[in-house]
């Protein structure tokens, strides 16, 4: 079953990378993407806005400062990528997010949902940080899952290098994340 | 390749679509983040050499019943490893243990065990649990060195996800039982020969000086660092990571 998902990932991908067949000026971005490309630019980004949300309550509202600096760095980078990712959709003729019923193949949303941000923010004090710290690392594993199945059948250059390097700096965060929960006593 | 490829029919490249969307692992679920659990120890680097579990510590899935760590999976057979130095959290006659979900199965309910005898139970009424969850659990006045052993029960399925805790309880006069407690930094690769004497940000640094970028370093507005040869200042307060290569992020990094 793996190599007949092989072969035909093969195929549909060549078949998607000779579309379009124009030639690509030198130092932009090759417009060479497949479904996957596109899916994962809309599932990332709207897990980015999410990301973006409880990052920046976090900024204010935790308490301790490495969290905190954690928080506006993740703000910082994330809305780079948000942007960049909003660029390459609407670059393709895509629109921004899609139906949510075309990812349940995926397993679903892999996000938080607006309840449980509201619920976040209704938290405050150590309580927060702790709620904040749990909720993002569920948050960023979920990163992880979207940016594997772009590395896995995505072809679009710029698309497979933010997908492995957000796999990358994912579980780093996580590192960090886990041991701002487990502060040595 | 191409020659193959104009022969392939469109709607073979439609059917190969839609196999390929249900073939995407819709992967899960969930574990202990605090107290470290073995697998939150394997993923934050506190024990090396875990295999794995280090990307994926929320996927210790087995049927429901076992009293393993790996929940019977040999491929985090690591988790079931007595002698890997799992360093014990200490604590008192009541814990909190905090759970991390990346994929929210209704729940029948949390089990907590120790050698074998249910000290808690936690009912999860068949729903699906908040976005996260934390269990005080009374250890019973057990005192030493124990392994907790969790089962979060899914309610439609007959599996269950297993998270196992060492602990330290009591111990008054011991506050470090710990065998051994590698750094929890991630590795920093080897600074190359052309690297400044000075390693370690200080605040006697002179302003120009640039060190060579280093993952698990803080950095902190206006220091200087070099990555492949460019010269770059720092945005935004941060510790380096993999994938926050400064020319990846210039949200953090701007050239000089």
């Amino acid at each position: 079953m793996k190599r007949l998902a092989f072969l035909l990932a093969a195929f549909l991908l060549a078949g998607c990378a000779a579309a379009p067949a124009q030639p690509v000026p030198a130092g932009t971005q090759p417009r060479v993407f497949n479904d996957t490309d596109v899916m994962f630019s809309q599932m990332m980004a709207s897990h980015h806005s999410q990301a973006l949300e409880m990052a920046r309550m976090a900024r204010t509202k935790a308490v301790h400062e490495d969290v905190r600096t954690l928080a506006a760095a993740v703000d910082a980078t994330e809305t780079d990528e948000l942007k960049t990712m909003q660029v390459w959709l609407d670059a393709w003729g895509q629109p921004l997010a899609a139906d949510p019923s075309a990812h349940a193949g995926h397993g679903g949303a892999h996000g938080t949902s607006p309840d449980d941000i509201k619920a976040l923010d209704a938290a405050s004090g150590a309580e927060f940080e702790t709620k904040f710290l749990n909720m993002f690392i569920a948050h960023q594993h979920n990163a992880i899952e979207i940016a594997r199945m772009e590395t896995g059948t995505g072809v679009n250059p710029g698309a497979l290098d933010l997908a492995r390097r957000i796999d990358e700096s994912r579980t780093a965060e996580v590192q960090q994340m886990l041991g701002y929960l487990n502060r040595p006593a | 390749m191409r020659r193959a490829i104009a022969a392939v029919p469109l709607t073979l490249a439609a059917v190969a679509a839609a196999l390929l969307v249900t073939a995407a692992p819709a992967s899960a679920h969930g574990y202990i983040s605090s107290p470290p659990s073995r697998q939150a120890m394997c993923a934050q680097g506190r024990v090396a050499n875990c295999g794995e579990i280090v990307y994926e510590p929320q996927s210790v899935e087995g049927p429901k019943g076992l009293t393993s760590c790996s929940g019977g999976n040999s491929r985090f057979a690591e988790l079931d490893d007595p002698n890997k130095g799992w360093p014990a959290t200490s604590v008192g006659n009541t814990v909190t243990f905090n759970w991390v979900f990346t994929a929210r199965h209704s729940t029948a309910n949390f089990e907590y065990f120790v050698g074998g005898t249910r000290i808690a139970v936690v009912d999860g009424g068949g729903k699906q649990p908040d976005a996260t969850a934390s269990h005080t659990v009374n250890l019973g006045g057990r005192t030493g060195r124990i392994l907790v052993l969790a089962r979060w029960n899914i309610a439609d399925t007959g599996n269950a996800f297993y998270s196992c805790v060492d602990l330290q309880v009591g111990g008054g006069g011991n506050p470090t039982p710990t065998p051994t407690q590698p750094s929890p930094t991630p590795t920093r690769p080897t600074p190359s020969p052309s690297t400044s004497p000075t390693t370690s940000p200080t605040p006697t640094q002179p302003p120009t000086g640039a060190t060579t970028w280093a993952a698990g370093t803080a950095y902190k507005v206006g220091d200087r660092v070099t990555y492949n040869g460019v010269t770059y200042q720092c945005r935004q307060a941060h510790t380096a990571i993999p994938g926050w290569e400064p020319p990846n992020v210039p949200a953090l990094w701007q050239r000089v």
